[in-house]
């Protein structure tokens, strides 16, 4: 699965560890969700979506929708 | 309830590992005590036993501690122990076998040492996983 974290991070200057400490999870986990070697599960997908301000859909790409 | 941030996890995971340690001085407590001929049986029963409280301890301080890792470090902690397991019982079971295939030298082969190899395989397990998520 495809995602937009990485972009919607750098948008707002934020590092990875602000990032993982606003979203209560460590560096390695966010940096796995960016590198895209793991898929957030859902409770941790709708906060990432209401930290940045977007619908869950709209930062996590389904590769098979393309 | 959410994760610990990161700069919470490193006790987390400190406290099962001191548990582990004393889990350990218990262990070398034990054989030291098992190894002296002047013991009693009763009292070389009561070494033989004294660590396992101490295993309790540690088993309730890991549970806990597990539950509180956020969710890839609890992804990873699960890789590596089913990574541990399957090797584990694969050592075992070989072992079993070469028991009946030909004869094992009782001070090489026994559980005595075998023991020893099972959480080295967490630790290989732990480094696999760990590497997958880097």
């Amino acid at each position: 699965m495809k995602n937009r974290l990485k972009v919607l991070r750098a948008e707002r200057d934020w590092s990875q560890a602000e990032l993982a400490d606003r979203l209560a999870v460590s560096r390695q986990t966010v940096n796995s969700i960016e590198t895209g070697k793991y898929d957030p599960s859902l409770p941790l997908a709708i906060r990432i979506g209401k930290l940045f301000g977007h619908p869950v859909e709209e930062i996590f790409i389904d590769n098979s929708e393309e | 309830m959410p994760a610990k941030s990161v700069a919470t996890q490193t006790p987390l995971l400190a406290r099962p590992m001191l548990w582990g340690a004393t889990w350990f001085v218990a262990w070398l407590g034990a054989r030291m005590v098992l190894e002296s001929a002047s013991v009693p049986t009763w009292g070389r029963v009561m070494a033989a036993l004294a660590p396992a409280p101490i295993a309790g301890a540690a088993l309730y301080t890991i549970i806990r501690g597990a539950r509180e890792l956020d969710e890839l470090e609890q992804r990873i902690q699960l890789e590596a122990l089913a990574f541990a397991f399957v090797l584990a019982v694969l050592l075992l079971m070989t072992l079993g076998l070469m028991e009946l295939a030909i004869t094992l030298n009782r001070d090489d082969w026994s559980y005595r040492h075998v023991w020893a190899m099972l959480p080295m395989l967490y630790f290989a397990g732990l480094a696999l996983a760990r590497r997958r998520y880097a």
